[in-house]
């Protein structure tokens, strides 16, 4: 493994991890299952992803 | 396919490496346990522990998986059925590790064993590593994946669906309750390590604004641009913590910041309930990806610092306060407060939520249970060891000088010190006050909550390969900011679980109360839930016997209680499905986690010593109220009747967790004698068997069949590049052949 594989690996990793590549398998996902219908922008999706954590709140452990 | 990897046989090569870690582990627990009266290096522990990790994680984890799981990766997962790109869908198993860790991971395995130090590191230190791999490990492991067979339910939901309605609602109040406590000792913690405190309270206090601006930047500036938000953040609070040093250089600012512990409750009560009604993108998401930073990153550091300096054990393996008649640092005898006080790390019910809640519903494989369920305890488990080692290198007379509580010290460094004397142990005035200096704290005696001493360890570590004594207080105000970082963040989301959870149920009652968007409904019981906590944060914090010392045991009580419900779901399960022969796999843990609890709840509620027993304390306090006279460490009547009244509570408390262990596990036994007598109508709530069409390995590392397997249509996972996955070129070759 060379380095520049090992940067792509960990940006690869801490993209997944934060979350900030959920955007772009969303999209993925719409276009293979619902083909032609609009696909949201980043904002508005970021938006609503996080408007959603407000009524579901995940727990943090002791 | 029985598990991914099952092969019949093991080489001869890999039989000798499996044979050299047995004996390594076992010869690093033959150091650890037989170098009586002279000092060990921490190395022993770290060895012993991940040498017992290993082999567990080797053999009994996938004879957990393959034969009593029966885990078979030809069936979808939720994950793969249900995806919806949202909460349900398919996630990389090493990014699912991840999540699931940083989870389950918080304040509870580095506050316990700092407390349970006092009966030395030995006996902690057996109880961290063997109830991880047999305990711990096997609870997360076994809940998560019978959780991913039922779509993701919940625990509550499970204990009703499979036990029945007695127990679901024993399950559900267990919750609530645990919650509640769990809370309020948090809290704690952060109130005790801040006190006093200018600079680690204005370092805390600057996560606010930080968090406010993180906030604004990913909702209006970078929308989901998470990483360089939490980059920007990360800075900003390191430099919060440097100037947190200058404002304890200045007496004008330092006056400003340094707090009372009432203020502090105040205005962790005023914050919790802040963080509850705001909107999360304000406050309560950017301070999870901060903390979530934070504690890797300190984890990680303090794993290869302890590598790097390599410490010597201060502490004695065994104490001698190790007896019936227990230590200081908390009220409870050796037995069997060991397993009470130490829950996360070893056995931690509360993990029980969290592997019901949403990792259930992102796994690719169910083979994966064992990297994530297993996998992820025993990291915790590693953790807690560590915070062990932070406690136990301290030296006794400064752990003791920090940990007993005040009423009992006195206030200043002479009677701290004559104190820690009477108790056998040596410290002077001056070196307990040199210490403070060594940390830019006015005063070291007293920090009672396991926070500070663990913050001092840290301290002591990093400035060993970091910086050198001239770092030393930088890196005391790191660990203390790191771990109140954290535990704020449990606090308010908690807060916001507990809300929901309360909103819930009282929806049922009265319609409104349950539409979480209506906002008189949602400030009510905001306060609701606020006010229980802060309750029990305040008594902890006015409590003349200690708050921690008081309470910390209520709340492993509690703990154990909902490890109690999620081993009792597991054993049911197995047995309604007829595998009653494997039934012992969470059935051991079981008992003894409620033989423990039940007589650690016996001795709080029933023991005549007023130190041990709540009801014998608050009725020898209420004789010597009746005659008037005040009896340390109380100071005045009103303190008497304060004790009187606290200690009456703690005791209700173990009563209702006591009972509700009993009514849940009475409830299921009902349920087995039914499902052994082959009794018609026992239903099992199982998902159906749809047919899985991902490929993806099972372990954290994919074996060479697998990556082989992935390029051969495989779809929807990426392996490493440069390590011969399906990105790699190497494996071009395969695809096309």
């Amino acid at each position: 493994m060379t380095v520049r594989d090992a940067v792509r690996n960990i940006s690869w990793y801490l993209k997944e991890v934060s979350g900030e590549s959920d955007y772009d398998r969303w999209v993925a996902h719409r276009r293979e299952h619902h083909p032609g219908d609009p696909v949201m922008s980043r904002r508005d999706y970021e938006c609503r992803r996080m408007d959603d954590r407000d009524s579901n709140p995940r727990a943090r452990c002791c | 396919m029985e598990g991914a990897t099952a092969r019949k046989g093991m080489s001869a090569r890999s039989i000798a490496i499996w044979i050299a870690v047995g004996l390594v582990g076992a010869f690093a627990w033959g150091v650890i346990a037989l170098a009586r009266g002279e000092q060990i290096s921490a190395a022993w522990l770290i060895i012993a522990a991940l040498g017992t990790y290993a082999i567990a994680y080797r053999f009994y984890a996938r004879f957990i998986v393959t034969k009593v799981l029966r885990a078979d990766d030809t069936r979808a997962t939720p994950a793969e059925r249900l995806d919806n790109a949202t909460d349900f869908q398919p996630t990389d198993r090493r990014v699912l590790f991840g999540h699931h860790f940083a989870a389950i991971a918080g304040a509870g395995p580095l506050v316990g064993p700092v407390l349970a130090a006092q009966f030395g590191y030995l006996p902690g230190t057996i109880w961290i590593v063997v109830g991880a791999v047999l305990a711990g490990c096997v609870q997360d492991m076994v809940t998560l994946f019978f959780s991913m067979r039922r779509d993701g339910k919940s625990l509550g939901q499970m204990a009703r669906d499979e036990i029945g309605p007695v127990g679901g609602v024993a399950a559900l109040l267990a919750v609530f309750s645990i919650m509640i406590i769990l809370l309020a000792v948090l809290a704690l913690v952060v109130v005790q390590a801040l006190a006093d405190s200018p600079w680690g309270t204005f370092s805390i206090a600057m996560t606010i604004p930080i968090a406010f601006l993180m906030g604004f930047y990913l909702r209006v500036l970078r929308p989901g641009r998470v990483l360089e938000t939490t980059a920007i953040g990360v800075t900003l609070l390191i430099l919060a913590i440097v100037l947190g040093g200058y404002v304890d250089g200045n007496p004008t600012l330092a006056e400003y910041f340094t707090l009372s512990p009432n203020a502090l409750v105040l205005a962790i009560v005023i914050y919790g309930f802040s963080a509850s009604v705001l909107p999360v993108w304000m406050l309560l998401a950017p301070r999870d990806y901060l903390s979530t930073f934070m504690k890797i990153g300190t984890i990680v550091l303090l794993a290869v610092g302890i590598l790097i300096t390599l410490p010597v054990m201060q502490n004695p393996a065994i104490s001698k306060f190790a007896t019936w008649e227990g230590g200081p640092v908390f009220a409870g005898s050796f037995y069997p407060f060991v397993f009470i006080t130490i829950a996360c790390g070893a056995l931690s019910g509360f993990h029980s939520l969290i592997a019901s809640g949403t990792t259930p519903k992102m796994i690719e494989k169910e083979s994966q249970v064992r990297t994530i369920g297993y996998g992820a305890m025993m990291m915790e488990s590693f953790v807690a060891v560590m915070a062990m080692i932070a406690a136990s290198i301290i030296d006794p007379g400064l752990y003791f000088a920090m940990n007993i509580p005040g009423s009992v010290l006195g206030g200043t460094v002479q009677t701290a010190s004559e104190a820690v004397n009477g108790f056998g142990f040596q410290i002077s005035p001056q070196e307990l006050q040199s210490a403070a200096d060594s940390v830019g704290e006015e005063t070291l005696v007293a920090r009672t909550g396991g926070a500070p001493t663990l913050a001092l360890g840290i301290s002591q570590i990093f400035s060993g390969f970091l910086g050198g004594s001239a770092l030393q207080a930088f890196w005391y105000h790191f660990a203390i900011m790191f771990e109140a970082l954290f535990i704020l963040t449990t606090v308010d989301a908690g807060t916001r679980v507990a809300r929901f959870m309360l909103q819930d149920t009282l929806g049922n009652v009265w319609k409104p109360l349950g539409r979480t968007s209506w906002k008189p409904g949602a400030w009510g019981i905001s306060a609701v839930v606020v006010a229980a906590w802060g309750y029990f944060l305040w008594v902890g914090v006015n409590d003349p016997l200690g708050g921690v010392n008081q309470l910390f045991p209520v709340f492993g009580i509690s703990n154990q209680l909902l490890a109690a419900v999620a081993l009792t779901v597991a054993v049911t399960i197995l047995i309604k499905t007829g595998r009653t022969k494997y039934a012992w796999v969470p059935g051991i843990p079981l008992a003894f986690d409620v033989v423990n609890t039940l007589s650690a709840s016996w001795q709080k509620i029933f023991s005549d010593n007023p130190k041990q027993g709540f009801f014998a304390q608050s009725n020898a306090f209420q004789g010597l109220v009746d005659k008037g006279t005040v009896k340390a460490p109380a100071k005045s009547i009103e303190d008497m009747q304060q004790i009187v009244t606290n200690s009456f509570v703690d005791g209700v408390l173990v009563v209702i967790f006591a009972t509700l262990i009993i009514l849940v596990l009475g409830d299921a036994m009902r349920v087995w004698v039914r499902a052994l007598r082959g009794d018609e109508g026992i239903a099992v709530a199982e998902s159906e068997y749809v047919e899985s069409k991902i490929v993806a390995p099972s372990g954290l590392i994919a074996t060479s069949e697998e990556k082989a397997a992935m390029a051969n249509g495989g779809h929807g996972d990426r392996e490493l590049v440069g390590t011969g996955g399906r990105d790699g070129e190497d494996d071009g070759s395969e695809r096309r052949g």
